[in-house]
């Protein structure tokens, strides 16, 4: 329900008028989204694209320099060229990663993916639930607000080591409730699936709350009425939920299962510091496989970016075809 | 673009509705049954949500040697010492008025450029519109950790760095794309009507903003703030590559100094832990009270 | 030598091309640094990174200073304790960007050759903290050479060596083992005999290099710049490792926190052997169930067909090269403070630090504190690594084989294999390939 409409075509008139008339119809709107745009340009964008060129070169930390230079403590300084000063490569980069000739990029892609849409699923599909019930007015609403949303307050790499104890194969909780209950001990962190298993608990754990929260601001939206009306004429709860609930929430939902898909996408610190890419790298998923690669000892910046090219194409192709996807629906962005 | 969103129309009220009851409980059409599975439901994920929490909990009244040990035990050997060292022993205050400073400024500047954002997305076809909108996804879509050493030298060449600016930045870089794209979506479940009904009464476009959609957009507003607040109390990576000296360092950032080397001293991190999540759920708590319909409560029917 | 604890360290990067300063030019005339400073008169301000443990190492470093500061009273040391796991890319971060980095930081000894081939380090060939340089250990002062230079001086020294419960080891009636074979026949006499598990074998890279030195192997050879992870050697000792699991001798390690597990059953009693480097000695020691360092055993790790090694580890103090040339005579002042003899002395005494220096181990209370003593022989026969620049960089796939081998059960020798291609593709390049 926005006031958009279409710009008129643009006519034959001259350049300067129509920037004029450009200007005087949108000034309000550049005025209010000009200081984030100013603040993303030079943080982000910049350092985007320079990445992006960066990822079809050699450059490293140590080849960066043309030359290297020694300072002697007692005074004097050394210059000499960097031998192997760094050089266009073209596409040898995305050769090698796609190759596999470095690193195991589709093992981490597969292992992202499943971590990615298990995440994202039961994200939404949880915090979905939980926002329709906290959102009814009943008695310790408050209280099952703030436990439910604990998760998100604890930092997360605290989080993430509390799990990592909490499987611990010999001195954690889960294992000695299983074998009190003469279930014998898993270890949790020796095969790739139950290893990723803990990391996708630990994630929903981590991220439910998130959604929950902001859909339960979506349901803000959604005016009472409509399911007074909807209850009178004699509708389910479950047609009540189909036909008001999720399209009123559709604008959040749209929002939140996107945002939420690239953030899970990118999700450094629980694999990293819960499994720990265990068993042998097999849980690993891209960033924390690109950061391991790239980011242990002389630091790779040409790698990093290779990877991070590579996250970014298919976080593009996926918002395009999500964005496609929604469009048979209904306006989108 | 100029089709309806699929939010149900507002229209469809009246006929039924009666005056006295805008966004009255529901409570007493509960029956005793869905009653209890609805409390038995919520107090299952209220546990499962704050089992591992519980732990750190129970982890922080612990000796060092007792949080992980062979013997699996929830109490042993209770103390208060660990936060009495966390407390008085370390800069914890410091970091804690740092963290305080960083999250509320935060806050409170990424709801105002989210918001100012939003509504220009949500209001106006400017051109643009649609790029902005996809160049905060992408902003999104690379890696952090890639982008730290760049970020690091443009903090350095504007004199920011170890500096609490520098920190409140970065940290609206993350937040504001998500509070922008989720402002817009709730914006644009306001009627436009009320911007045309204060464009009547003489309002220009920012003071209709202010007075007339912000106050409604109250929920929206809750959630990204908190979100907004969350996101610069627990993030680690740019306060550990920004700030370097103790008297700068942000919570989450302090708190690594007890994960040395070797010898991780877990008994001051869950003390710690525990310290850092209360004042994170007393905002929360205070969040949520805004979390009430914005749209009926304010009235829209004017 | 990265192990254990990495904080979150999500430290990363791409640099800007373009933020190379040009360094030739103006070229300082050599001035004789080794000219006599006035304690009294020096002045300037100093900032200090230390990476040791905040709580326990922290206040001894602190009361250094306090005491550096009685004869140099107008050098004032801005202390910072910095996190281990992030130090060494916000190091480098700050250092790139030619602001915020300390004038000195405590560096692994893994750091050093990779910050000196970053330009990042000053020489200090020359000056005075180099002058009494063959007091220095060799092994631990060699981390510190790069290209012909010497970019830091040894802080601490450390090597991993058999610890053992002594209560358990008299209980069983063994001798302490001195090679493999002995350690397996005593883990599992343990075992039988009073029912403790009799060793843990860490599943991690850093930690199978006792077995693969033992044979007569290594990771690379840097003089013929051969890669020689995959060695037959190597193989050999990765089965012995395999067999001390497989045979019931060791405790079957777990793949994440095998390390955390290892140390509680060890400070716990539930397992009689472990191999563990000095700086676990205060842990051990102060753990309420263990006994007391009267209980615990040191001995050299046990040899296998070839000799009995661990690799060297330890911390170097360096001198940042972007500190002002006016402040140098200051920065080698503080640090030739705080690597003094008698500091090192100190060190070992509240901290149970192994000196690097000669003289060091000469002073009353090292000759007399009995885990310095107990670790001498070990420091003295570790083994030096590959002090290259790309040397911290062996360890994530050794890690990963270790796990692959230990825990999974992999063939050592394919599992070696394929470290000694990541090597070649993503290490060092330049390498030959066996």
């Amino acid at each position: 329900m926005t006031s958009v409409t279409a710009d008129p075509a643009p006519s034959g008139a001259g350049l300067m008028p129509k920037l004029r008339r450009s200007w005087d119809k949108h000034w309000t709107a550049w005025a209010m989204v000009v200081p984030v745009v100013l603040v993303m340009a030079v943080l982000i964008f910049y350092p985007l694209v320079n990445g992006i060129w960066l990822s079809f070169t050699d450059q490293n930390e140590a080849n960066q320099l043309a030359e290297i230079c020694t300072k002697s403590i007692t005074g004097g300084e050394v210059c000499k060229e960097n031998p192997n000063a760094w050089s266009f490569v073209g596409l040898e980069n995305y050769i090698n990663v796609l190759t596999g000739k470095v690193g195991e990029f589709w093992q981490w892609t597969g292992t992202t993916l499943i971590w990615t849409v298990a995440g994202v699923t039961f994200h939404y599909g949880l915090g979905l639930g939980l926002a329709v019930m906290i959102h009814r007015e009943m008695r310790l609403r408050g209280l099952y607000r703030v436990l439910l949303v604990l998760p998100w307050a604890v930092p997360a790499f605290i989080s993430a080591f509390a799990w990592k104890f909490l499987f611990n194969e010999r001195l954690g909780l889960v294992n000695s409730v299983l074998n009190s209950i003469g279930i014998d001990s898993v270890a949790w962190f020796s095969n790739k699936w139950s290893a990723l298993f803990v990391a996708i608990i630990t994630n929903i754990w981590l991220g439910v709350p998130f959604m929950m929260v902001a859909l339960l601001g979506g349901l803000q939206s959604i005016p009472e009425e409509l399911y007074e009306s909807a209850e009178i004429d004699g509708a389910t709860p479950w047609q009540r939920f189909r036909a008001i609930t999720l399209p009123g929430l559709r604008p959040v939902s749209m929002t939140v299962v996107l945002l939420g898909t690239i953030w899970t996408f990118n999700m450094f610190p629980i694999i990293f510091l819960t499994t720990e890419g265990q068993p042998a790298g097999q849980t690993e998923i891209l960033v924390t496989g690109a950061f391991r690669a790239a980011f242990e000892g002389i630091r790779n910046y040409s790698l990093a970016s290779t990877y991070g090219v590579l996250i970014l194409s298919i976080l593009l192709i996926f918002s395009v075809f999500y964005r496609r996807a929604l469009r048979k629906q209904g306006e989108v962005w | 673009m100029a089709q309806m969103t699929t939010t149900p129309p507002v229209t469809a009220v009246p006929a039924t509705s009666g005056p006295a009851r805008i966004n009255k409980p529901r409570r007493g059409r509960r029956s005793v049954g869905a009653s209890i599975a609805l409390h038995g439901t919520l107090i299952l994920a209220s546990l499962i949500a704050v089992g591992p929490i519980a732990w750190v909990v129970l982890s922080s009244f612990k000796p060092g040697y007792a949080v992980q040990s062979t013997e699996v035990t929830l109490f042993k050997d209770p103390t208060l010492a660990n936060y009495r060292y966390v407390l008085f022993e370390t800069s914890f205050p410091t970091w804690f008025l740092n963290s305080v400073i960083v999250a509320s400024l935060t806050m409170v500047v990424g709801i105002f450029f989210s918001a100012t954002t939003g509504y220009a997305l949500s209001r106006f076809n400017f051109p643009g519109r649609r790029s902005l909108m996809l160049v905060f996804l992408i902003t999104q879509m690379f890696p952090v950790s890639i982008l730290i050493v760049p970020i690091y030298t443009i903090m350095a060449n504007l004199g920011l760095i170890n500096t609490l600016p520098a920190l409140m930045i970065a940290y609206l870089t993350i937040a504001v794309p998500f509070c922008a794209w989720m402002l817009k979506g709730y914006f644009d479940s306001i009627p436009t009507s009320l911007d045309e009904a204060a464009s009547l009464d003489g309002c220009g476009p920012f003071r209709t903003f202010w007075r007339v959609i912000l106050p409604l957009a109250r929920p929206a507003i809750a959630v990204t703030g908190f979100y907004a607040f969350l996101t610069a109390w627990g993030e680690v990576a740019y306060a550990s590559a920004f700030t370097q000296t103790d008297d700068k360092f942000t919570l989450a950032y302090g708190l690594q100094q007890f994960v040395p080397q070797f010898n991780a001293q877990w008994e001051y991190l869950t003390a710690a832990a525990v310290l850092v999540t209360i004042p994170a759920g007393i905002v929360f708590l205070f969040a949520q009270k805004h979390l009430v319909s914005g749209l009926t409560a304010g009235g829209t029917k004017g | 030598m990265r192990r254990i604890t990495k904080g979150i360290a999500a430290l990363a990067s791409v640099t800007l091309a373009f933020s190379i300063a040009a360094c030739g030019g103006d070229k300082k005339e050599e001035s004789t640094g080794a000219a006599k400073v006035d304690p009294a008169s020096l002045s300037a301000e100093l900032t200090w990174w230390d990476t040791s443990d905040a709580k326990n190492e922290g206040p001894a470093f602190k009361e250094l200073i306090t005491k550096f500061n009685q004869t140099y009273p107008k050098v004032k040391i801005n202390y910072q304790s910095v996190p281990f796991g992030d130090a060494q890319n916000k190091f480098k971060t700050a250092a790139q960007a030619k602001t915020g980095a300390p004038d000195i930081l405590r560096a692994e000894v893994a750091w050093v050759p990779e910050f000196a081939s970053l330009g990042h380090l000053y020489a200090l060939d020359g000056s005075d903290l180099l002058a009494d340089e063959s007091d220095y250990l060799e092994a631990p002062l060699a981390s510190n050479k790069f290209d012909g230079k010497t970019y830091g001086v040894p802080q601490v020294t450390d090597s991993l060596a058999l610890l053992y419960n002594k209560e358990l080891v008299e209980k069983a009636g063994v001798t302490v083992p001195k090679t493999w074979a002995e350690l397996k026949t005593a883990a599992q006499t343990i075992k039988s005999k009073t029912g403790t598990d009799g060793l843990y074998v860490n599943a991690a890279g850093y930690f199978t290099l006792p077995f693969m030195y033992g044979e007569g192997g290594d990771v690379v050879d840097t003089a013929s710049k051969k890669i020689t992870v995959n060695s037959e050697q190597n193989v050999a000792g990765l089965k012995i490792a395999k067999d001390l699991i497989d045979s019931g001798a060791s405790v079957k390690p777990s793949a994440t926190d095998s390390y955390g597990t290892m140390m509680t059953l060890f400070k716990e009693k539930k397992v009689a052997f472990i191999i563990n480097g000095p700086w676990e000695v205060n842990n051990i020691k102060t753990a309420p169930a263990f006994g007391g360092v009267e209980n615990l055993g040191i001995a050299p790790v046990p040899a296998g067909s070839a000799k009995a090694a661990a690799p060297i580890g330890g911390h170097n103090y360096v001198i940042w090269s972007g500190v002002p040339q006016e402040k140098a005579p200051a920065a080698v002042e503080f640090v030739k403070f705080l690597n003094s003899a008698e500091s090192q002395a100190f060190l070992a005494d509240k901290l149970g630090l192994l000196p690097t220096r000669k003289s060091a181990y000469e002073i009353d209370s090292v000759k007399n504190n009995a885990v310095v003593s107990a670790f001498k022989p070990v420091a003295e026969a570790a083994a030096s690594r590959p002090w290259i620049p790309e040397g911290g960089q062996f360890f994530g796939p050794l890690d990963q084989m270790a796990t692959e081998v230990l825990i999974q059960n992999k063939d050592p020798k394919a599992a070696l294999d394929a470290v000694a291609q990541k090597y070649k593709a993503e290490v060092v390049p330049a390498y030959s390939a066996s």
